[in-house]
Formats: C-alpha cells, sequence, structure tokens
C-alpha cells in the first residue's frame, strides 16, 4: 500500500480548486457580484402558437386566438398580495381561491408574470388594468374551436402537459406545453405543435427590466388540413341531431374521409377550461368516437360478403335459388324471415334482405369460409385510420367457440353468422371499407382524415387487393344496386333521387327490451362510385331509420349544392 | 502523535473525524436552511426538518457500524456487489422516475438510491481485491475486478447516472494505482478511456452531452443546461472574500439557480460565505480525508488499509467532482456534494462509511 502519490494527487487537485476559488471569487469577484446585483439574467417565456386545423377548402376548425389573462408580477406585489388577490377576485367576479391556486401553481420566479385570471373578456380585462396598476395584461395563444361539437371526435382537444412543465421549472423558467388529447390533435401533434420560445432579459432588483440580452423566438406548429369537408359534416350532424349513432362518408377511390360524425358529440372548448365533467359522466358516452371504437352487430349489412365468399367458393351461382315460406327448421331450432319471399336468386336475396336465402347459402359455405371471407374483409382488424385509440372488430370461429365458449359449433351458429346477428362484431368504419371494396371492384382502401401539411401532401393511397373476381364483384353489385332501384328493395325510397345509389341496409337484433340497430351502408353512383357511406343508429329501431336519415342527408346536401 | 502512544492517537483520529463530521452537519443545516428560502420566505420547511431526521438516523448509522467489525466485509464483499446489482436492477425495471432519471426506489415512504449503495459495495470489493498480497497475474489482479466495477457502473450509467458511474471508475483507478497491481495497466486504462471518449459520448443521454457541450461553451445553450453553470458562477464569483452573509445571497434567495439544495449546494457557501466559507469548508472536508489516509499508516491488515484508502478516495472525488462543476472547471455529471447536499441516502451512505473507519481505529 502506497498512497503518497495519490495522496500528492488530491493534494494538487485542491490546489486546483482553491485556485479556481481565488480566480472567481477574488479576481472576478468584482465582476461575478455586478452581475448580480444589477443583472439578474431572466427568462420571459414566449409561448408559440400551434397550427391551424383546416377543412378541404380551408375552412378553419381548430387554431390559437389571443387570450387575455390578468398577469401579476410576484416581486412588484410581494408586499400586498392579500389585499390586491381580494380586490381583483370581487373585481372580476370569481373565487380567490382560483387566483390563488393559479399564483401557487405558476410561481416560478419573481419576475416573469403569472397569469392568475385566465381568458377574461377583453373589454373587462382593459378595465382591470385600469383600475389595477399592479396588474397587466398577458395576452396568450389559446385553442379554439369554432364548430365544436360537429367536429369533436375528429379533432380532439389540447390540454396542458404537467409532467413537461415540471422538469422545466428547475430550469427557472416554464413554457407551458400543451399536448394534443384525442383526434387529430393528438395524432397529428408534432405537427401542430409549435416551439416555444423565449425573451432573456435582464432585471435589477426591483424587477424593473434593464436590459435585453436576447430572444428565442417562438416557432408556430405546421398547418394542417384535412380531408373533410365541413359542408358535409354539418349536414350530417344536424340530421343527426344528438340521436346516437354515426354518419361516415368517404371517396371511394382514395379512401379520404369527407365526413365522420359520431353522436352524441362534446365540447372541447369547454374541456380547455376544465369544465369537461359532466360529459365525462354522461351516459351516453359523448366521448366515444362510436364511428371507429364502437363495434356492434353486422344485421343484413354482412350479407354481401357472404355472397361474394359463396360466390368465389363457387358454392353457388348467380341462378342458385332457395325457396323462402318465411321460416326454415333446423333440428329443434327454427329461424325466420321478416317476410314470405317464395323463390329467392341472388339479387332478389340481397335486394330483399331474404333470411332464408342466406341460411342456405351459409349453410353450403360452411363457417370455416365465412370466416375466411371475413377476415379477407378485414372485419376483425383496425383500418389504420389516422386517429387515435381505433377499435375493432370480432369475427367468432369454431376453434374460439370450443375454446372459449366451450361449446360446439352448430349449424344455427352459422345461420347467426349469415345474417350478422350472434357473436360478430364490426365498427362502423369496417364495416365502411366492406362495403367500399364492391365500390372499388376488389380493393380495400386505407382510410384517412389527412390531406395535407401546409404544402405537402399526405401520401396517404395505398390500396390493397382483396382477391376476388371482378365478374363476381359485378354480380354482388348489381344485388346491391337493386336495394335501391329493385323491385322491393329495402332502400327503394332512395330511388327518386336518381343518385344510382348501391347499398345494404342492416337491422341487428341485440337482445330483448332493447331497440335494434340500423345501420345502411353503400356507394354511389353505382357505375363510378364517388362516395362510399355508412350510417349506423345504435338501437336505431331499424334499417330504414337509417335509410331515411340519409336520404334526408342527401337532400340537404343537394340543397347546398355540394352534390 | 506517534506510534508511541497508540491509544490516544486513536482516540485523537476518532476524536477529529466526529468533530468534524459535526461541523460538516452544522454547515450542510445552514446552507440548506438558506437554500430553501425563496424571495425571503422559507418556502420548503419540510425539507429542512426531513434533512434534520436524516442527520439523526446518520448519526444512529454511525454509531451502530463503528461496532461491527470490519472483517466481516472481507468475507461478505461478493454478497454485497451481488445484492447491490439486483437492487440496481429492481430499481431499473420497478423504479421511480425523476428528472428523466430512474434512481429511486421506493420503501416504507422513503426514496432510497441503490447507487449510493453501489459506491459501498464496490469499497468493500476494492478492498478485498486489492488487499491480497502477491501476484495473481493480470486476469486476477485487473480484470476481474474491473469488469465487476464496469458492470455495475454500466446499469448505474444506464439510469442514467453519469456522474456515480464515473466516480465508480475512478475508485478503482486510484486504489488500483495505491497498489501492489502493475501501475501500467491502470495508466492504459486511463489513456484508453481518454481516447474512447468520443465514442462514448454518442452513447449518452442528449440532456448529458448537452451538458458536455455547455461546459465547453455555456453560452451554447443559456436557457437550458448552459444557465445553471452560468448562473452558479455568477453565485460563488459574487462572494467575493467575505461572502454576502447568511441569507442574503442574492443568486440564492432569488431562485436563480435550480436544484441549489441538491447537488449546487455548494453555491451557497460560495455565495454567502464567499472565499473564507469556501476555504473553511474545503479544510474541514481535507482533515477527514488526510485523517483517514494517514490511519492506513498504522494498520498492519491490508484490508483495513484499503478499505480507509478507498473511502477517502471516494470522499475526495466527490468533493473535487462537485466543487469544480460549480466552478465550472467539470462538466455538470450530477454528483451530490457527500455530507453538505440535501439528501438521505448518500448522507446515510457516508456516514456509514465513517462509523466503518472508525472500528477500523478501534481495531488492533
Amino acid at each position: 500500500m502506497n498512497y503518497y502519490f495519490i495522496r500528492r494527487l488530491y493534494i494538487f487537485g485542491l490546489t486546483i480548486l482553491v485556485i479556481a476559488l481565488f480566480y472567481s471569487q477574488i479576481i472576478r469577484g468584482n465582476y461575478y457580484l455586478e452581475r448580480a446585483k444589477n443583472n439578474y439574467v431572466r427568462v420571459i417565456p414566449l409561448r408559440s402558437k400551434r397550427g391551424t386545423i383546416y377543412d378541404r377548402n380551408g375552412l378553419p376548425l381548430a387554431y390559437d386566438n389571443a387570450s387575455f389573462n390578468i398577469a401579476v408580477i410576484p416581486c412588484q406585489i410581494k408586499n400586498k398580495k392579500d389585499s390586491l388577490f381580494r380586490e381583483l377576485a370581487a373585481a372580476l367576479g370569481s373565487d380567490i381561491n382560483i387566483i390563488l391556486r393559479n399564483y401557487s401553481r405558476e410561481l416560478i420566479n419573481y419576475f416573469s408574470p403569472i397569469d392568475v385570471a385566465i381568458n377574461i373578456d377583453k373589454s373587462k380585462a382593459f378595465q382591470i388594468q385600469e383600475k389595477f396598476k399592479d396588474v397587466l395584461i398577458d395576452p396568450q395563444p389559446r385553442r379554439y374551436y369554432p364548430y365544436p361539437r360537429e367536429f369533436s371526435h375528429i379533432l380532439g382537444y389540447v390540454k396542458r402537459q404537467d409532467s413537461f412543465y415540471e422538469s422545466f421549472k428547475k430550469y427557472g423558467y416554464a413554457p407551458s406545453e400543451y399536448a394534443g388529447v384525442t383526434g387529430i390533435e393528438q395524432y397529428y401533434d408534432s405537427y401542430l405543435k409549435g416551439e416555444d420560445g423565449g425573451n432573456l432579459i435582464e432585471i435589477n432588483a426591483r424587477g424593473q427590466v434593464v436590459g435585453f440580452l436576447g430572444e428565442q423566438k417562438a416557432h408556430k406548429g405546421q398547418d394542417i388540413y384535412l380531408t373533410i369537408d365541413a359542408r358535409w359534416q354539418k349536414i350530417v350532424f344536424d340530421e343527426l341531431g344528438g340521436r346516437i349513432g354515426a354518419v361516415i362518408i368517404m371517396d371511394s377511390q382514395s379512401g379520404e374521409i369527407i365526413a365522420m360524425v359520431s353522436s352524441p358529440a362534446f365540447d372541447p372548448n369547454q374541456f380547455l377550461k376544465g369544465k369537461g365533467l359532466a360529459e365525462m359522466r354522461d351516459e351516453r358516452h359523448p366521448l366515444l368516437n362510436r364511428a371507429i371504437q364502437s363495434a356492434c352487430q353486422m344485421g343484413s349489412t354482412i350479407k354481401p360478403i357472404i355472397a361474394l365468399a359463396a360466390l368465389q367458393e363457387k358454392k353457388i351461382t348467380p341462378a342458385s335459388t332457395f325457396i323462402c315460406n318465411g321460416t326454415m327448421n333446423l333440428g329443434r331450432a327454427s329461424f325466420h324471415c321478416l317476410h314470405t319471399h317464395g323463390a329467392q336468386d341472388l339479387y332478389q336475396g340481397i335486394a330483399h334482405s331474404c333470411n332464408i336465402y342466406f341460411y342456405n347459402v351459409a349453410l353450403r359455405l360452411g363457417p370455416d369460409n365465412i370466416t375466411k371471407w371475413a377476415k379477407r374483409f378485414r372485419l376483425d382488424a383496425v383500418t389504420d385510420i389516422d386517429l387515435p385509440y381505433e377499435g375493432k372488430g370480432f369475427m367468432p370461429t369454431v376453434e374460439w367457440k370450443e375454446r372459449v365458449l366451450k361449446s360446439k359449433w352448430f349449424d344455427g351458429d352459422t345461420c347467426n353468422l349469415a345474417i350478422g346477428q350472434g357473436s360478430s362484431q364490426v365498427t362502423p368504419l369496417e364495416n365502411l371499407l366492406a362495403m367500399n371494396v364492391f365500390a372499388t371492384s376488389g380493393y380495400l382502401v386505407r382510410p384517412h382524415l389527412f390531406k395535407k401539411v401546409e404544402d405537402t401532401d399526405s401520401g396517404f393511397g395505398e390500396r390493397n387487393y382483396l382477391g376476388a373476381d371482378i365478374a363476381n364483384i359485378d354480380i354482388v353489385k348489381t344485388g346491391l344496386r337493386d336495394v335501391v332501384e329493385g323491385e322491393g328493395g329495402t332502400a327503394h325510397i332512395l330511388k327518386e333521387l336518381n343518385l344510382k345509389i348501391a347499398g345494404k341496409t342492416g337491422t341487428a337484433q341485440v337482445g330483448p327490451g332493447k331497440s335494434p340497430h340500423g345501420w345502411f351502408l353503400g356507394f354511389f353512383p353505382y357505375d363510378n362510385p364517388r362516395y362510399t357511406f355508412c350510417v349506423f343508429l345504435e338501437h336505431g329501431q331499424s334499417s330504414y331509420i337509417a335509410v331515411k336519415a340519409f336520404k334526408a342527408i342527401l337532400k340537404k346536401a343537394r340543397e347546398g349544392g355540394i352534390l | 502523535m506517534t506510534a508511541h502512544h497508540p491509544l490516544r492517537f486513536r482516540l485523537t483520529t476518532a476524536k477529529t473525524i466526529i468533530f468534524c463530521l459535526a461541523i460538516l452537519n452544522a454547515l450542510s443545516l445552514a446552507a440548506i436552511y438558506s437554500s430553501l428560502h425563496e424571495g425571503g420566505s422559507f418556502t420548503a420547511q419540510g425539507l429542512f426538518y426531513k434533512e434534520i431526521v436524516w442527520m439523526i438516523i446518520s448519526w444512529l448509522f454511525l454509531l451502530f457500524f463503528s461496532f461491527v467489525n470490519y472483517r466481516i466485509y472481507y468475507d461478505l464483499a461478493y454478497f454485497f456487489y451481488i445484492f447491490n446489482i439486483i437492487l440496481l436492477f429492481i430499481v431499473g425495471r420497478f423504479g421511480k422516475t425523476a428528472m428523466g432519471a430512474t434512481r429511486w426506489i421506493n420503501i416504507a415512504g422513503f426514496n432510497f438510491q441503490p447507487s449510493e449503495v453501489a459506491k459501498i459495495a464496490i469499497i468493500f470489493l476494492l478492498a478485498r481485491f486489492f488487499s491480497f498480497q502477491g501476484k495473481r497475474g493480470f486476469l486476477k489482479d485487473f480484470l476481474v475486478p474491473l469488469v465487476l466495477v464496469g458492470f455495475s457502473s454500466l446499469i448505474i450509467l444506464k439510469q442514467p447516472d453519469l456522474g456515480t458511474a464515473l466516480i465508480l471508475i475512478f475508485l478503482f483507478l486510484l486504489t488500483g494505482f495505491a497498489s501492489q497491481v502493475k501501475k501500467r495497466y491502470f495508466v492504459f486504462l486511463l489513456i484508453a478511456g481518454i481516447a474512447a471518449a468520443p465514442f462514448l459520448f454518442n452513447h449518452l443521454k442528449d440532456y448529458q452531452k448537452k451538458r458536455l457541450i455547455v461546459f465547453v461553451n455555456p453560452n451554447a445553450d443559456p436557457l437550458g443546461a448552459g444557465y445553471t453553470i452560468i448562473q452558479s458562477k455568477i453565485a460563488v464569483g459574487s462572494g467575493r472574500f467575505f461572502g454576502k452573509g447568511f441569507l442574503s445571497g442574492t443568486q440564492n434567495q432569488f431562485n436563480f439557480l435550480p436544484e441549489r439544495h441538491t447537488d449546487f449546494i455548494f453555491t451557497v457557501i460560495g455565495e454567502e460565505g464567499g472565499l473564507l466559507g469556501s476555504l473553511f469548508l474545503i479544510l474541514i472536508y481535507w482533515l477527514i480525508i488526510n485523517t483517514i489516509l494517514k490511519e492506513t499508516d498504522r494498520l498492519k491488515d491490508p484490508f483495513a488499509q484499503y478499505l480507509c484508502f478507498a473511502i477517502a478516495t471516494l470522499f475526495f472525488l466527490h468533493l473535487f467532482i462537485n466543487v469544480g462543476m460549480t466552478l465550472g472547471i467539470l462538466p455538470v455529471v450530477g454528483v451530490p456534494f457527500l455530507f453538505m447536499s440535501y439528501g438521505g441516502t448518500h448522507l446515510m451512505a457516508s456516514f456509514i462509511l465513517a462509523g466503518i473507519f472508525l472500528n477500523i481505529c478501534h481495531s488492533e
């Protein structure tokens, strides 16, 4: 053990420290004292503006506008804080505890203004400033949604990020960070988010600014354009009128979402004020985006898929006929149809939505083929739309039933599957994409809401080939056309609009005592599809109500000159 | 004080240590008390009382460990090492994250930092390895302890805690250099480390890189990482010879310095106590280090000698790195000022080491 060398090393190290101390405290001491005495360097944070969200025609749907905040500078009000806050609360007609809470939460240093009252009416703010000489008006960007309920689920809202905030606090300044919560605000947060800056200023001991050292400019976030057409969106929203459900209208070929409404909606502006509680507790779940998050039974809207699967697997031809006499007996159970349709071929089966026809087709096809095609149509997978928290549907299989429900698969299960009852579930968006396969003659498109950021296009547009013969798709397409155009079609009331609509209705039974879900999906014009749509009314009684709602939407769109 | 009066010598040594620790406690409490003020009001009183509790607990630990025969650490060295590695893994998986680093685990409401325990475990390990008399070759003399120390400092670096990781490596280098193992190994390792620095730099976290960049030029990021250095230099420098006086530091009182009660506690001493206060503190510190180093002359047990040496080295490294970074002559690596900074774990760890030293004094 020989520590003498190391000890000398330590003494050398300490000598360096002492020299450094001597240098900074004695030789440079007066310089540093001067800096400490007169020049308090301070950062006044500059909040950046968040990017604006526009619809496809350039209508702003979300933007930052100035919020007039009442601010105080702590070192100026040091001794009269309590009395000032009391008078301020009285003048503003607000609670002194809110002011005190804001003050202590935002206190980072003694020279930066603290917003004690937020978003005050402009004229009121100026009155207050005249009355109290110690307060100042601090305009800050604040997110605003001009059409809050129409776009609530698409846009989401913004919220202050406390975690970021805390980590900056120790550096003596705090740019308040706002981040998107749900919707486009969350999904494209990295585009929308600006970069906060700050003014580096010098302040003396009395809090007066004595110098300006530099500025780190705040940079506004990028503006983004959505594929949404606000005019369609508003018409759809008004037509739903608070009924529970969802409506989606999509550009058939590109997958651009033109309208997507989930109802009931919420008001994101309330969330910014921290007042969203009532909506969070509402039993109708207004925060849920039913278009992408709620999976329900498909009802008869699964039938075109069953038909295409049967054609592909060569189990039927378009001319295969089954007789519907209203009931079909399978062992001890009997399965029903709404009417007694008589002899039905494929076109009639789809147009009249004849259950008996599809029971027979499904029994020929078998459950494995049905789930195989349901999976090809991606009824059990997320669509990858550019929104967070997308839900997905479910398709039962023979193996699943045996494993999870510990029960054998019966022919009755196959029949249930054929008419979209039982355990199968899809979201409205998944269902819409499946329908769109017929509109695109065999492709699954990628649905999206993002059109461009500033001048750069989104680059969405991939399509996946489903692997079905065009001839077979055309056969089913004819059946879908007959739903509207054919004799006794379940959506024939749309024929008078002359829009060449093809579609499929569906009424999904949801158990005793509850009103069934109403579905109506389709596309138009059927010879060259431009729009694919999905109307879903949760417990909406029947598909007829959904068809009627869509008819009203189309009529209003026509009156509005967008169709 | 010579070997002719062994009893008297030992008593004086122990007394010196206890006396110095008491002075450090008093200075620490004064500095923390002052640092917890903001604009003239005592804002974070809770932390101050908590620290007093920590000090009392630390003294109890010192008392306890001064009665535990230090030879037990020889036998338990590997056990402690493995135990600590497990603790570090636990903190990595379940630990509490604060300020971007996962260094704490919560035990019965107290936040506890296993990287502090790592220092003690490594001291035991190094003392055991280097106290071996005779030559065992490159592998056993050098490579095995290097790999063991390197492994735990890598885990700590991942937390990320660059400061503690570096301290462990330097503890190895310095203790090894004082041993009979060939010096050229350690010199070579140091040179290799310096040569590999640019490569290692790329593996650091962004905030650690930033700290190193602003060390070269604080004005590169005056609002961010450079802010601390600029403000801490102003604080210490403006203290001049006599200091601004207790509770009178403007840098301190007006909240210019973040984290001044923890890693930057020396700025409070420098600003309010001036050069006089700073030198006094360094002197007391050196008295502890020197007393521990000198004690090795009397000891016959090599394990005890290396234990003392490593303890003194740990104290020195903390003093040098912490004061160095406060003055801007070393990069900010986030190392507490032992005995001075606010915080329970490192205070307890330091007092445990002091307790172990007292036991060594009593022995033989």
